[in-house]
């Protein structure tokens, strides 16, 4: 159709474009380039990640018992059980101070160690690398290093504490800081990686703004509000929604530590929840539906999330 | 790096780093050095009050004892857990690196609905797909072999959107240079794109062997023996019943499945900052 | 960059021969090396009859090493089991003998925590991947049963045929092993509550040693504690200065599995769990409440304990700073190992009008899966285990047959022999419910929130109450 145009009412062939087949054309090839590059990966997403996640939104409509051959269609059933169970509610509050606290611990240790590592002083590779070890650390590890440290009666801390007339501190043992303990914990374990991506984005600002900014009469503090975090934003903004997603499914620290989500239930977490649902009562419909309602408060606060940080950030 | 000068004299503020650097270390060194020492202690030693930091009488017997130890077969965990990190990097890096160029560098029909899918399922937790995955791998007879330990997952979203981020920046007269040699698309992709990705690559394999090492919960649930059991796995199960007992006996099985990691890092880590600085997920 | 690689590299070529040397300089246990001789010989531990030792107590782990993969023959059996630490040793001991002894056949056993151990049953019977044979506790027993995948056991009993006398098991561990009229497993062992006391703290106190003085009321044992409970400037907890803040040894811990202390209680003060009809749960009873009270006021009136959070037992017991320790036949063999520590058993405590202790049977169980010639070499291992029931005792648990019972010497097994008798007389044992660890886990909240004083007695145990019967409901 390209190129036939009228002049003085005849029909004129100007050109005629060479219709080149579909397999031919540059688009379709690479597309098709494209999708050959996506395949492996697209196929394991789909076999054990797409497949998975559309059986367990089926099985949450449904009550099935591991063993049992019955499996009964309840509609909501599950949704509404959960949505009545004030033990749910308050493993979710549990988790969002839990998640809350932790990143934003994370971040400003973080954030501290990469300004100190990053700047013009001798050793700041060695603290670089030892502020990421506790990281290289398995979940269990840590239970058992913070379990005895953290012991009220006769743990290191409170007898450290001792010395400075703290009277002991029953970190595991008090409802109303467990949480706290096992987030401090959890920062010292963790706050290695946001350094490392810091450490990354201030690298990545360049020479000339702070120059620019020192001419101009900056001084530290104006410098880093100014200049260092508009741009690391970003990174913080990566760190916060990774961090969020990772710590509100926080499950070792728990059950290690607190043996389980105690005391009582004070330190009992979504997964925690799920655990003794899915694994314990061996209620697996149940189950897929409390990993369901957990995915959806995630989204949520993840879009909150980007709604407030990001701004103007390219991904 | 990045200096910031202050009107104040260079070197007041160095102090205030030193000092700030120097109390972080030693938060972080205590517990470690804390656990070593005790890794060190004889069952006794350990249940003392008030706490020892150091032994007054080291030994090396827990050491001995949970390498002899029959039901504690750490050589095995070990083997098992290096093996299927490692097989299970080396998937990752296979299957991301070609998906993460097609999303940085070509066009193609659900390009965006495709990223959106993948954006959203970060925000999924891991539990919602264990028990379908645990059902299949039943289904296929895997259960309980290393297939089991290494395939799912392997479809690792993160690694898609690091190595997709590092790409994208790459500068495209390289491959504009292969383009006009006559390379099609993986021409494009081994000269062009792989060739610089060294640190990225290097980065991206730590994260990811690091969280499958050390990972506790789907091996737990799919390996049933001794042959395929993982590290974490075997500790946390002598832990929670030796723990009150032995419990330099379970440190030093700790210590001593900390280290290969341990090594790794402080090997490649210049590599690894590298890698992150140059995804430009600090920022640009 | 040079000097950081080299450095590494060194780092890695030291860390890799010491881990190497280790090893090497050990010696990898020989896979096939079957464990001679006689328990008596072999087993250190008899130490622990004589409070003052002499020797020094060797641990056994250094005097052979222990085998997971035992024997050597071509019939293989594949056997899960929970019993870590000392008892799990003891075990493996007596099939490397039993490998010995039939050549035939070789077994690979997998000692598996018990919560774990549970869960991973469950998941390989899913998978098709269960082991030949496992040993669990006959409270487990209702729900393997549910599932259908438990071998009914009754023709290895004289009296469906086979070879193990029904009436040289008790009446309460026979109980214990039937769900539905059929019998499921065979029985390993009673295993149950006791104290272990520090004989040193109690002689300081100035209390006698012997367990037949022990009180038999609860003002009298908090009396007991009071004495035992010492702050850091001597004063126990019946003086006036005493120092409730700054203690130094303390006369009880009631954070040792409080669950079957529990039991335990409820059972002096005449309640029960469940109902006779197995479908109401009453341990909200004015029994319950009253048992349960009780041990809260010994951590927050009488100041003889500390609160359950944060608290190592058995820790602490081996450190010297818990006086008795609730905890069982288990425990012989550990408290054996702790120099320094001088200790013995003496019965459960009494805190109601009548005495009670909990206890739990080990019983071997066979899948319905395991057929023809595993099935064959499963039930021989399980018979010569049987038969060889008096060598299980050294690992502190009583044995279930009552004619092994009754060989067992006083001067080498005063626990097991002590305990075992409060079992026969005045044990109970978990309820009898596919559901018990569902149940078992909100009664341990219950418990843990009222101990740690976040609850009222009554407040816990009606909440639990009500979970466990939704959960009874749900069956």
């Amino acid at each position: 159709m390209a190129g036939i145009e009228t002049y003085q009412n005849k029909k004129v062939i100007l050109s005629k474009e060479r219709t080149v087949p579909f397999y031919l054309k540059l688009k379709t090839r690479e597309a098709v380039a494209a999708y050959i590059f996506l395949a492996p990966f697209l196929i394991f997403f789909s076999v054990f990640f797409i497949r998975a996640t559309i059986t367990s939104i089926r099985l949450s409509f449904f009550d099935w018992r591991l063993l049992r051959p019955d499996i009964t269609f309840i509609g909501f059933g599950n949704y509404i059980e959960l949505l009545n169970d004030s033990i749910w509610w308050s493993a979710v509050q549990n988790t969002l101070f839990f998640a809350i606290m932790t990143v934003i611990g994370a971040t400003i240790f973080g954030l501290a160690a990469a300004l100190a590592v990053t700047r013009p002083i001798r050793g700041g590779e060695f603290f670089r690398v030892l502020f990421y070890v506790p990281q290289l650390m398995s979940v269990g590890a840590i239970g058992l290093i913070w379990n005895w440290l953290l012991n009220t009666q006769f743990g290191t801390i409170n007898y450290f504490l001792s010395f400075f007339g703290i009277a002991s501190v029953n970190w595991l043992g008090n409802p109303d800081i467990v949480m706290q303990s096992l987030s401090m914990v959890t920062i010292w374990w963790t706050f290695g990686f946001p350094m490392l991506i810091y450490i990354a984005g201030l690298q990545n600002i360049p020479e000339q703004l702070y120059e620019a900014a020192r001419i101009d009469g900056a001084n530290a503090w104006q410098t880093l509000v100014y200049i260092t975090l508009p741009l690391l934003r970003p990174a913080i903004l990566f760190v916060m929604v990774t961090g969020f997603i990772g710590h509100f499914q926080v499950f070792g620290q728990p059950q290690i530590i607190t043996a389980g989500g105690g005391p009582g239930r004070a330190s009992w977490t979504v997964i925690i929840y799920l655990f003794q649902n899915a694994w314990v009562a061996f209620r697996m419909g149940f189950g897929t539906a409390i990993a369901m309602a957990i995915a959806m408060i995630m989204a949520v606060v993840t879009l909150i999330q980007f709604k407030l940080i990001n701004r103007n950030v390219e991904y | 790096m990045s200096v910031i000068k202050t009107s104040v004299s260079r070197n007041t503020w160095k102090i205030w780093v030193y000092l700030f650097l120097f109390i972080l270390a030693i938060l972080i060194l205590f517990p470690l050095v804390n656990t070593v020492s005790q890794s060190f202690m004889t069952n006794q030693e350990v249940n003392v009050f008030p706490p020892r930091i150091f032994p007054f009488e080291p030994t090396i017997q827990s050491y001995i004892q949970v390498v002899t130890q029959g039901d504690v077969r750490l050589d095995l965990w070990l083997r098992n857990s290096l093996v299927a990190a490692s097989g299970y990097t080396l998937l990752v890096l296979l299957i991301c690196s070609p998906a993460a160029y097609a999303f940085s560098r070509l066009n193609f029909p659900g390009k965006k609905i495709l990223f959106a899918i993948l954006m959203v399922t970060i925000m999924i937790p891991g539990q919602v797909t264990l028990i379908p995955n645990f059902l299949l791998l039943r289904d296929l007879r895997w259960l309980d072999t290393f297939y089991a330990l290494v395939l799912p997952g392997a479809a690792n979203v993160f690694g898609l959107f690091l190595l997709r981020q590092f790409f994208m920046q790459i500068p495209r007269d390289i491959e504009e240079a292969v383009v006009l040699d006559g390379g099609g698309y993986f021409a494009r992709f081994r000269h062009a794109i792989l060739p610089s990705s060294g640190n990225v690559l290097a980065a991206l394999s730590i994260f990811v062997f690091l969280g499958h090492y050390n990972d506790l919960f789907w091996p737990l649930i799919v390996t049933n023996t001794l042959e395929t059991r993982t590290l974490p796995v075997g500790l946390s199960i002598i832990q929670s019943s030796y723990a009150g007992q032995f419990r330099p006996m379970i440190l030093a099985g700790a210590v001593l499945s900390f280290i290969p990691i341990l090594v790794v890092f402080i090997f490649f880590q210049r590599q690894i900052i590298k890698g992150v600085v140059t995804t430009g997920m600090g920022g640009r | 960059m040079k000097n950081n690689v080299v450095k590494a590299i060194v780092g890695l070529v030291v860390v890799l021969a010491i881990v190497l040397g280790i090893w090497y300089a050990v010696g990898r246990p020989p896979a096939e090396e079957p464990v001679a001789g006689v328990p008596e010989e072999e087993v250190p531990v008899d130490e622990e009859v004589v409070p003052v030792g002499e020797e020094v107590v060797e641990e056994p782990v250094e005097e052979e090493p222990i085998i997971t993969e035992i024997g050597t023959g071509d019939l293989h059996v594949s056997f899960w089991n929970g019993l870590t630490g000392s008892d799990g040793v003891t075990l493996n001991e007596m099939l490397a003998q039993f490998a010995q002894d039939n050549p035939d056949i070789s077994i690979t056993v997998e000692i598996i925590a018990w919560d774990t151990l549970y869960m991973k049953l469950q998941t390989a019977f899913v998978a098709g991947t269960q082991p030949d044979m496992f040993l669990a506790h006959a409270s487990g027993v209702p729900m393997f049963a549910e599932f259908g995948v438990l071998r009914d056991l009754g023709d290895q009993f004289t009296s469906g045929g086979g070879w193990l006398a029904d009436d040289d098991i008790s009446e309460t561990t026979m109980y214990g092993l039937i769900w539905d009229g059929v019998k499921y497993a065979i029985p390993l062992d009673n295993h149950g509550r006791g104290l272990w006391i520090n004989t040193d703290m109690f002689e300081a106190a100035g209390i006698s040693t012997d367990p037949a003085t022990a009180p038999t009321t609860f003002e009298g044992w908090v009396e007991l504690f009071q004495k035992l409970t010492i702050d850091v400037n001597g004063n126990n907890a019946l003086s006036p200065d005493f120092d409730p803040a700054n203690v130094a040894q303390w006369g009880f811990a009631v954070g040792e599995w409080p669950n079957v202390n529990f039991m335990a209680a409820l059972a002096q003060h005449g309640g029960s769990f469940l109902s006779e009809d197995g479908t109401t749960v009453t341990i909200n009873s004015e029994a319950g409440i009253k048992a349960l009270q009780q041990v809260i006021d010994l951590v927050y009136e009488y100041n003889v304990s500390p609160p359950a959070a944060g608290f190592d037992s058995w820790a602490s017991f081996g450190g010297g700073t818990l006086a008795v320790i609730p905890t069982g036949t288990w425990f012989r063999n550990w408290a054996a190992l702790q120099e320094g520590i001088n200790s013995m058993a003496w019965p459960n405590w009494q805190q109601g009008p009548a005495p009670s202790t909990w206890f739990g049977t080990h019983a071997f169980m066979i899948p319905a899966a395991t057929e023809g010639e595993d099935l064959e070499a499963v039930t021989r291992v399980i018979q010569w285990v049987t038969e060889n029931q008096a060598w299980w005792a050294t690992s502190g648990q009583v044995p279930a047959l009552m004619s092994v019972q009754e060989t067992l010497s006083a001067e080498e097994f005063p626990s097991n022999i002590l305990l075992g008798q409060t079992f026969t007389e005045y044990g109970v044992q978990d309820p009898r419910s596919p559901i018990v660890r569902e149940m078992l886990t909100h009664l341990g909240v219950a418990l843990s929130e009222a101990l740690n004083d976040m609850k009222t007695a009554e407040q816990a145990l009606n909440d639990a109450a009500v979970l466990m019967q939704q959960a009874l409901d749900r069956q």
